[in-house]
C-alpha cells in the first residue's frame, strides 16, 4: 500500500517537474514581454523632453532600460565600471531573498498538505510582534556583547516561529474541527492580524520617544550579526549569516518532505486524503500541524525582518506574505524552487528602487509584474496550448487541469 | 465535519444582537449622559446613517457580485481589485474629459462612471477567461488580479498626476426627489441622497431577483453546485460561468465607480489604496448572508454603520481603538463559519468543469 503510493508521487513528481520548470520560465518571459508592453504604451501618456516619436504620439519610456536597471540594478550594476560585490543593492536583494525564502516556505508546506495558506502575512506580522517584545523582554535579564547575541537571537527567531505557528494553527483547527475553508479564514485573519498587533502596539509596546507606530528597538547585540570580512556592512541590514539560515531551512524542508514519515504523510494528505486516511494519517490532526509548521516559517519571516532589517517592529508591515504566495507558485511549491523564485522577487524588489532612481517609470510596475507572474504561473494549460500547437506534445505531457498544487 | 455541541443557529445569533442592543437602547435612554447614552445619540444621528448609505456602497455592490461569480462555482477573490480599477478608472475618465462639464448632455462624471464600470468588467473577463478557458487555480488567480490592480492603479496615477493620489474631480450631486424627500424619518435618507445609493438599492432587488425568481438564476446555482447535471438538462455550463463572473465584474464596477465619485472625489493609490481592503469587507459579508443578495445588502448596513459611528465617535475627540473595531467583520465571518454553519460553500466552487470528463 505505502510503497505503491510513494511510487506513484515519485512518477507524478518527475513526469511533471522539467514541466514545471518551463512553465515558471514561460510565464516569467511573458509577464516581462506583457510588461514591456505595458512600459512602452503608457510611455505614450507620460511627458517628457525627448522620447521616441512614432505615428504621432511621444514614446517617453524605454521597455530595455527599465529591464536593465530592473534586473542589473538590483545587481548594483555589475556590467559597468567600479562595481563591488559588497553594495548597497545586491544587499537589499539578497535581504529580500532570505525573508522570501521563509515566507515562499510556509506556503509552499501548506500547499503540499493540500491546503492555501493565504495566511503567511499575518503569521509573519504576529510573529515579528512576539520576537521583537520577547527580545526586548529578555534582554534585560542576559548579559549583553557576544554572550547576549548567541542567546538573544535564537531566542528572537523561536518566539517568531511559536507565535507564527501559534497564528497558524488557529485556521487549521478551524478547518479540521469545523469545517472553516482555509483561503477564507486566512484572508480574514491577515486583517484581524493587523487590527490585533495594532492595537496592542499603542496598548503597551509603542516606542514612547517616536512618533512613528513602532516598538522600541532591540539591543544592536540581538540583531542578527554580521560575518566579519566576508559579510555586508552592517548598514546594509543584510546578513550572509541569515542567508546560510534560510537555504540550510530550504535543505531540511526539502528533506522532511522527501525523506521522514510526517512528510510522506502531509504529502499524501495533500495528494489523496482518502488514502492518507485508509493509510492511517489523523488527517485533522495533520491539518493543525501542517498550518502550523507553516505558520512557523512565516513566524521566522517575521523574526528576521525585524531583528535584521529594522531592529525593531513597525506596524507598516511589508507585502511578504503575499510575495511569498508569489515565489511559492512560481517554485511549483517545491521547496529547492523556492530558493531560485525567492531570489527573483528579491530582484525585483530591489529593482524597483533602481527603477525609480534611474527612470521616470513608476516603480510600482514591479507590483504589476509580479501579479502578472502569478496570473501566468497559475494558467499552465496556456501554456500547454501553445505548446501543443507548435510541438507535438500529447505523448509527454499528463491532460492534468489544476494549477498550483503540487504534485497532482 | 464533526458537530460542535453548541451550534446557536443563524435566527439564535440574531435575536441575542438584537437582545443585546436593546439593553444598549434602554441604556443609553435612561442615562442620556454614559457611554451608551452618547454612542446612542451618535447611532440615532441623521448623519451617521447617511454616512452608513455612502460606505456601504462599495461593500454591498461588491458582495452582490461576489455572490454570482461563486453561486455559479468560480470563487473571485479578485473582486477587492475590481473595486480600485474602476475607482481609480472613474476618476481618471472623468479627469481626462474635464470634471463639472458635459458631453452629450451627459455630464462627465457618468462617463467616468460608465468607463469605470466597463474596465471593472473586462477585468472580470480577463478573469473569467483564465480560469474558465485556461483552468487556472480560481484563488491565485484571484490573487493576480488584486496584486495586478494594486500596482496598476498607483502606477497609472504616477504616469497621469506624478503621483500615487489622483487629481479630485468633485463628486456627484445629490438627487432629491420632491414629496417623497420631506417623508418622515426616510425621506432624507432614500429620497434625497446620492446617484451611487440608488443604484446600491436598485442593484440589490436586481441581484435578489436574478437570482431567485429567473431560469438563469437557477442555472447559475446549478452551476455551482452540480454542473454535470446542469449540462446533462443542456445547458452550458461554461457560457453560465462566463455570465456569471461577468455580472460579478458589472456589480463591482458599479459599487467601485459609484464610491469614488460620488464619497472619495479621488483616488489615493498608495498602500492598499483608497479601497482599502473594502473588496475582502464584501466577500465577508456575502459569507455572513449565506449568498443572499438582500442579506448582503444589510450585512453591509451594519458593517458600513460600523465604520460611521467609529469615524463621528472620533470626529467627536473620543479615543475609539479604531484598528481593533476595523476587525468587527472579519471577525464576524470566521464565526459565522465557524459556529452558525449553514453557510457552505457551493460544492464545485473551485473546481473548473470540463464537460469530457468521466
Amino acid at each position: 500500500m505505502r510503497e505503491d503510493l510513494e511510487r506513484l508521487l515519485e512518477r507524478l513528481v518527475h513526469a511533471s517537474v522539467l514541466e514545471r520548470v518551463a512553465i515558471s520560465f514561460a510565464a516569467l518571459l511573458a509577464a516581462i514581454l506583457l510588461g514591456g508592453v505595458l512600459v512602452f504604451v503608457s510611455g505614450a501618456f507620460a511627458t517628457c523632453r525627448s522620447g521616441l516619436d512614432l505615428a504621432g504620439a511621444t514614446f517617453c519610456y524605454n521597455p530595455m532600460q527599465v529591464y536593465y536597471e530592473l534586473f542589473l540594478g538590483a545587481l548594483g550594476h555589475p556590467l559597468e565600471g567600479g562595481w563591488e560585490l559588497h553594495n548597497y543593492n545586491l544587499a537589499t536583494t539578497l535581504r529580500q531573498t532570505t525573508l522570501l525564502i521563509f515566507a515562499g516556505l510556509s506556503v509552499a508546506v501548506a500547499f503540499r498538505a493540500g491546503l492555501f495558506n493565504i495566511g503567511t502575512q499575518g503569521q509573519l506580522v504576529v510573529g515579528g510582534l512576539t520576537t521583537a517584545v520577547t527580545v526586548l523582554f529578555a534582554a534585560s535579564y542576559l548579559p549583553s556583547g557576544f554572550v547576549g547575541t548567541v542567546l538573544l537571537v535564537p531566542i528572537g527567531v523561536l518566539a517568531g516561529a511559536v507565535g507564527g505557528g501559534f497564528y497558524g494553527a488557529i485556521p487549521g483547527a478551524l478547518k479540521a474541527y469545523a469545517g472553516a475553508n482555509e483561503v477564507i479564514t486566512t484572508i480574514m485573519l491577515n486583517f484581524i492580524a493587523v487590527g490585533v498587533t495594532s492595537t496592542l502596539l499603542s496598548w503597551r509596546f509603542q516606542d514612547p520617544a517616536s512618533d512613528n507606530p513602532q516598538t522600541r528597538a532591540v539591543p544592536e547585540y540581538a540583531e542578527i550579526p554580521n560575518l566579519p570580512l566576508v559579510g555586508f556592512s552592517p548598514r546594509m541590514n543584510f546578513s550572509l549569516l541569515a542567508l546560510g539560515f534560510a537555504i540550510a531551512l530550504i535543505v531540511g524542508i526539502a528533506w522532511l518532505l522527501a525523506r521522514t514519515a510526517f512528510g510522506y504523510e502531509l504529502r499524501t494528505t495533500g495528494v489523496q486524503p482518502a488514502a492518507a486516511a485508509y493509510g492511517g494519517v489523523d488527517e485533522k490532526r495533520m491539518t493543525v500541524a501542517s498550518m502550523t509548521l507553516s505558520g512557523a516559517l512565516g513566524g521566522i519571516g517575521g523574526a528576521f525582518w525585524v531583528l535584521m532589517e529594522h531592529g525593531r517592529w513597525l506596524e507598516n508591515v511589508p507585502d511578504l506574505g503575499f510575495d511569498g504566495i508569489a515565489v511559492s507558485i512560481l517554485a511549483g511549491n517545491n521547496p529547492l524552487g523556492v530558493g531560485f523564485a525567492a531570489f527573483l522577487f528579491g530582484v525585483l524588489d530591489s529593482g524597483s528602487n533602481s527603477i525609480n532612481t534611474a527612470t521616470d517609470v513608476p516603480p510600482e510596475l514591479v507590483g504589476v509584474l509580479s501579479g502578472t507572474i502569478i496570473l501566468f504561473v497559475a494558467m499552465p494549460e496556456f501554456f500547454r496550448m501553445i505548446g501543443r500547437r507548435y510541438v507535438d506534445l500529447e505523448d509527454s505531457v499528463p491532460a492534468r487541469s489544476t494549477g498550483g498544487e503540487a504534485d497532482d | 465535519m464533526i458537530e460542535l455541541p453548541s451550534r446557536p443557529g443563524r435566527r439564535t445569533l440574531l435575536v441575542g444582537l438584537g437582545a443585546i442592543t436593546a439593553v444598549w437602547i434602554a441604556a443609553g435612554l435612561a442615562f442620556p449622559d454614559s457611554w451608551a447614552g452618547a454612542l446612542l445619540s451618535i447611532a440615532a444621528s441623521p448623519s451617521t446613517h447617511t454616512a452608513m448609505l455612502r460606505l456601504a456602497v462599495p461593500i454591498a455592490l461588491a458582495a452582490i457580485g461576489g455572490i454570482f461569480a461563486e453561486k455559479s462555482g468560480v470563487i473571485n477573490i479578485g473582486i477587492e481589485g475590481l473595486l480600485i480599477v474602476s475607482a481609480f478608472s472613474a476618476i481618471l475618465v472623468t479627469f481626462w474629459l474635464g470634471a463639472g462639464e458635459s458631453t452629450l448632455a451627459l455630464s462627465h462624471h457618468w462617463w467616468g462612471f460608465a468607463v469605470g464600470v466597463l474596465v471593472s468588467t473586462l477585468f472580470a473577463l480577463l478573469f473569467a477567461i483564465v480560469c474558465i478557458e485556461f483552468k487556472a487555480d480560481q484563488i491565485i488567480a484571484g490573487l493576480a488580479v488584486w496584486l495586478i490592480a494594486l500596482g496598476l492603479a498607483p502606477f497609472a496615477s504616477r504616469i497621469v498626476f506624478q503621483s500615487p493620489n489622483t487629481a479630485g474631480v468633485g463628486r456627484f450631486e445629490n438627487v432629491t426627489i420632491p414629496v417623497l424627500s420631506e417623508l418622515p424619518v426616510v425621506g432624507y435618507l432614500l429620497f434625497d441622497t446620492p446617484p451611487q445609493v440608488y443604484i446600491m438599492l436598485g442593484a440589490a432587488v436586481v441581484g435578489w431577483y436574478l437570482l431567485n425568481r429567473t431560469a438563469f438564476g437557477r442555472w447559475v446555482v446549478a452551476s455551482g453546485e452540480n454542473p454535470k447535471a446542469l449540462d446533462t438538462a443542456g445547458v452550458d455550463v461554461r457560457r453560465v460561468r462566463y455570465a456569471a463572473v461577468l455580472l460579478s465584474g458589472v456589480f463591482a464596477g458599479l459599487g467601485g465607480a459609484g464610491f469614488a465619485l460620488g464619497q472619495l472625489g479621488t483616488f489615493a493609490g498608495s498602500g492598499e489604496t483608497a479601497i482599502g481592503g473594502r473588496g475582502f469587507i464584501a466577500i465577508a459579508t456575502y459569507l455572513f448572508a449565506n449568498y443572499h443578495p438582500i442579506g448582503a445588502l444589510l450585512g453591509s448596513f451594519l458593517f458600513a454603520g460600523l465604520e460611521s459611528v467609529q469615524i463621528q465617535l472620533q470626529n467627536l475627540g473620543y479615543a475609539v481603538p479604531t484598528e481593533l473595531i476595523r476587525t468587527v467583520p472579519y471577525v464576524t465571518v470566521i464565526v459565522v463559519l465557524v459556529f452558525v454553519g449553514k453557510t457552505r460553500l457551493p460544492e464545485a466552487a473551485g473546481e473548473s468543469y470540463d464537460a469530457d470528463e468521466d
